[in-house]
């Protein structure tokens, strides 16, 4: 089907066009405790395709997207493609140059065993540490084998086939009185059943501590520290402030070579992006435009080194050697667990939902659980939320040295915010 | 005009009933839903314009669902063989390979009765203004660039306002030995997308348009562009809100968004089968004042939500969730239905054909009340209007409520006094901010921009709102 469309784009009035052909197998198992409710398959191809036409006499470069469907006729192809270049010539944008095929080492082909890796994950949430008060709830398991090919009109024509996974975990703790829930979400390449087990083991914990919480303190303002997946949303907000779209769009006022917290008295972020993390679900020899992947340090001590992004905007922005990131790695920071957790601070290991606002960097989250450490007292707590700017928190922030990953994120095990607003309900 | 139903899916469907047929051999209930929906996503701004045949419910595929010894199985796929016999014997090969993993790792089925399978007929091609494939995008991209320069112009905070629209033509084709369901209907979003710098600090918010109908629906943008501008100028210029507890005035939008979070996602009945809901334990009993009415449903308004049937061939329906403060019941998917021995109201919904049913809210309003917007402001002694939003999060377990809201005015002794707080957390036990509403406008608006996830995943549309509310909330 695919060498259909590129006959036909090559026989188009197209400039120029980028295919997408990816084929994925997914097996699905759906479990309320560990009784399966549901199981799925999916099997099924998605083609991608995006035509170019240049305008303005090549000073405007024109663009429209689109699937085409494995079902299409060949005419009924000529007809989809005819539509994309006639939307095209609607979408003018400044000229700028598709990839075109560079050097680069493709990684090992691996054989994908879907049914394999979902039967991992079937056995491993059956050897979780559950007792009669904390244990699962339900647990959905979602497990990929995905083939890709890219094809562009400057001549990059690359397959590779990856693994992707996912579970949802939700977990109920009881005592006499009542019964409460904590959720938890993983993604991954393929089943890594010890992690797995020791995370899912740690929210058990959780669960314990959630029913015997207090309400959180009116603390007006305090040092929140994030020891869980949440931290994440933190340096997602760095990977946006450094991606050429947002640059361009005048979103982020970042500089390369000019730091961006210049009073900051706490650890600064040093941010790579890796073109592979231990079973990453995001590990890709090229990104989706074809462009090479490989290691380069995108912020080195709160100073920018290079804009990430897609072809286009770096284009714009003159940035040669870069691409769509995927899988990142942050530095870890001066302090060891123990410097992380003094004094008196907030540990939030659940929220109802963490979000960081990628253009204003407001932070807000409901709080689920915390662990608010009054000197020597340790006090689980629910309810209420923590709010502010990571604007503000980038001048005082502390990183531990120990690291940890989740999926496509390698980052400090333990982030620290001061002076966070956070609003109590006691 | 009306939206005329897929002449793909006409193709289609013989095959699909001999697919049944096939299966049939080997299952005790088949059925099948084929999608093949088109429509389109475009936006402009300052620096990017876009355009492509893609948006969130754009698909054509098939999935078929079968059942045997108590459970049900899917097999979602978009490549439909023309060997009918072909294809049946490969949809049971891979289940099987399923059913072998579950053998080798010792595992139960969660045991659930047969759907029962009464013959339904329905064609249903729902009236529209324009359809998204007759859409002008080169005369849509000028106006949308043009509502994007005018925001720009408006003030020099701006430094940008992507102007976005989505419209889509559903088509869906249910199918059991029995059924023979075929809906087509149109329906369209537009936003406003306003972002603002002041002294180093961006903020931005989001004005838009959304119904169940075509592109003509996005001329009403034009009057959200300075409405947009305005809010983000006072965002800029606003503080962070005192923690504490304040009596509120919620705004049509955040009134939705209550409903939403509150007594959406908390009804859902499938959370109640695997007892993940507290709302099961209060059917009858009273979760807010007086005052408090609210429907569920794809008849409840005409919005984005408002289908004829949902993705298990269930007719939809309009269920009264809450009537004066007692909660009367909740909305379940077919087979939550058998499972809690219930009837299923029509609100089995999928992401796409490759994601599984769950219960999924529509449309959810709350009832208009008696009082007008004016009074129920001058009753405030000290506290917030709030308006716009930005997201919220259920937790149907404790009925723990999230809401981000884009910003709030200070009101005091019933009068604004042009301070802003923004952004401003709002947190609480459900049944305490539903308890506190003391007013009830008389008018009310319902909003479908965006998407609603179940979780952290499988995204659909769905539109709430209802009139302006006076209650008691914390604010952070």
């Amino acid at each position: 089907m695919t060498d259909k469309i590129i006959e036909i784009l090559k026989a188009s009035s197209a400039d120029g066009f980028e295919i997408t052909d990816t084929v994925t197998l997914g097996y699905e198992f759906y479990f309320i405790k560990h009784k399966l409710d549901q199981n799925r398959v999916r099997d099924v191809e998605h083609i991608n395709v995006k035509v170019y036409k240049k305008l303005d006499d090549g000073k405007m470069l024109g663009s429209a997207s689109g699937e085409i469907y494995p079902t299409l006729s060949e005419e009924e192809i000529k007809d989809e493609i005819d539509k994309l270049i006639g939307r095209a010539e609607n979408v003018k944008n400044p000229f700028y140059e598709l990839n075109k095929p560079g050097d680069f080492e493709a990684s090992k082909e691996s054989n994908v065993d879907v049914s394999k890796i979902a039967e991992n994950f079937v056995a491993a949430m059956k050897e979780l540490p559950e007792t009669d008060t904390e244990y699962i709830n339900s647990y959905e398991i979602f497990a990929e084998k995905n083939k890709r090919r890219f094809v562009n009109s400057e001549g990059i024509d690359i397959t590779f086939e990856y693994p992707s996974s996912m579970v949802e975990v939700v977990v109920n703790a009881k005592d006499d009185d009542h019964e409460i829930e904590l959720y938890r979400m993983y993604k991954a390449g393929t089943c890594d059943k010890e992690n797995l087990k020791k995370d899912i083991s740690e929210v058990l914990k959780y669960g314990k501590d959630k029913l015997i919480a207090k309400p959180t303190p009116k603390l007006s303002k305090a040092a929140v520290v994030f020891p869980t997946s949440d931290a994440v949303q933190i340096y997602s907000w760095f990977v946006e402030k450094c991606n050429a779209g947002f640059i361009y769009s005048k979103y982020s006022d970042w500089e390369i070579g000019k730091d961006v917290a210049p009073k900051a008295k706490g650890d600064k972020v040093t941010l790579k992006s890796v073109r592979n993390l231990p079973n990453s679900s995001r590990n890709f020899d090229v990104d989706e435009e074809g462009a090479a992947i490989y290691d380069m340090t995108v912020l080195e001590n709160n100073v920018p080194q290079t804009f990430f992004g897609g072809r286009r905007f770096r284009y714009y922005l003159d940035i040669k050697n870069s691409y769509l990131a995927y899988n990142f790695d942050v530095t870890g920071g001066s302090k060891t667990a123990e410097e992380i957790r003094s004094g008196k601070y907030l540990e939030i290991v659940e929220f109802s939902d963490f979000e960081v606002d990628s253009i204003s960097g407001d932070i807000a989250g409901e709080i689920r659980l915390g662990y608010y450490h009054d000197g020597d007292k340790v006090t689980p707590v629910s309810g209420g939320s923590i709010s502010g700017c990571m604007e503000n928190f980038i001048n005082e922030m502390y990183m531990s040295k120990e690291k940890r990953q989740y999926d496509n994120f390698n980052i400090p095990a333990l982030t620290r915010l001061e002076n966070v607003i956070v609003t109590g309900v006691e | 005009m009306k939206a005329k139903f897929s002449s793909y899916l006409e193709k289609l469907a013989p095959s699909l009933k001999k697919l049944i047929d096939a299966l049939s051999s080997d299952y005790d209930y088949v059925s099948v839903l084929a999608s093949d929906s088109k429509g389109f996503s475009i936006q402009a701004s300052q620096k990017s314009k876009a355009i492509t045949g893609e948006n969130m419910t754009t698909e054509r595929g098939c999935v078929v669902r079968v059942y045997k010894d108590g459970l049900y199985s899917e097999y979602s796929f978009n490549k439909p063989d023309v060997d009918v016999q072909a294809m049946a014997a490969k949809l049971k090969t891979i289940l099987d390979d399923q059913i072998e993993i579950l053998k080798r790792t010792g595992t139960e089925i969660f045991d659930t009765a047969k759907l029962e399978d009464e013959p339904i007929e329905v064609f249903t091609e729902m009236e529209t203004d324009v359809m998204p494939e007759d859409v002008d995008l080169g005369a849509l991209m000028k106006k949308l660039q043009s509502y994007s320069d005018k925001a720009v112009s408006l003030k020099e905070f701006m430094i940008d306002a992507p102007v976005s629209a989505k419209s889509t033509h559903v088509c869906k084709l249910f199918l059991t030995k029995n059924r023979d369901m075929r809906q087509s209907y149109v329906y369209t979003e537009g936003s406003v997308l306003a972002i603002g710098m002041k002294n180093g600090r961006n903020t931005m918010t989001v004005e838009g348009v959304s119904g169940r109908t075509g592109a003509g629906i996005l001329d009403g943008l034009e009057e959200k562009v300075e409405i947009a501008v305005n809010a983000v100028g006072d965002m800029l210029s606003a503080s962070p809100v005192v923690p504490g507890e304040y009596e509120i005035i919620t705004s049509p939008e955040v009134t939705g968004l209550i409903a939403h979070e509150a007594f959406g996602h908390g009804v859902e009945m499938d959370m109640f089968v695997k007892k993940r809901a507290l709302g099961a334990e209060y059917i009858d009993k009273r979760v807010g004042s007086d005052l408090v009415s609210m429907h569920e449903g794809a008849n409840c308004v005409v919005d984005v939500a408002s289908y004829a049937f949902d993705d298990e061939g269930t007719l939809a329906g309009d269920v009264t969730e809450i009537d004066h403060g007692i909660l009367k019941t909740g909305v379940c998917d077919a087979l939550a239905a058998l499972r809690l021995g219930t009837k299923p109201t029509g609100n089995g919904k999928r992401e796409n054909f490759e994601h599984k049913v769950y219960t999924r809210m529509t449309n959810t309003m709350f009832d208009s009340g008696s009082d007008s917007k004016d009074d129920m402001i001058a009753s405030v002694k000290k506290g917030y209007y709030l308006e716009g939003m930005f997201s919220g999060m259920e937790d149907p377990k404790h009925w723990g409520i999230q809401c981000i809201v884009a910003r709030g005015r200070e009101i005091i002794d019933g009068k604004f006094t042009g301070k802003v707080v923004a952004p401003v957390v709002m947190t609480g036990y459900v049944p305490d901010l539903l308890g506190s509403v003391s007013m009830v406008s008389t008018d009310r608006e319902s909003f479908g921009n965006g998407g609603c996830g179940k979780g952290h995943k499988e995204w659909v549309k769905v539109s709430d709102g209802g009139p302006y509310l006076k209650a008691v909330a914390r604010l952070g």
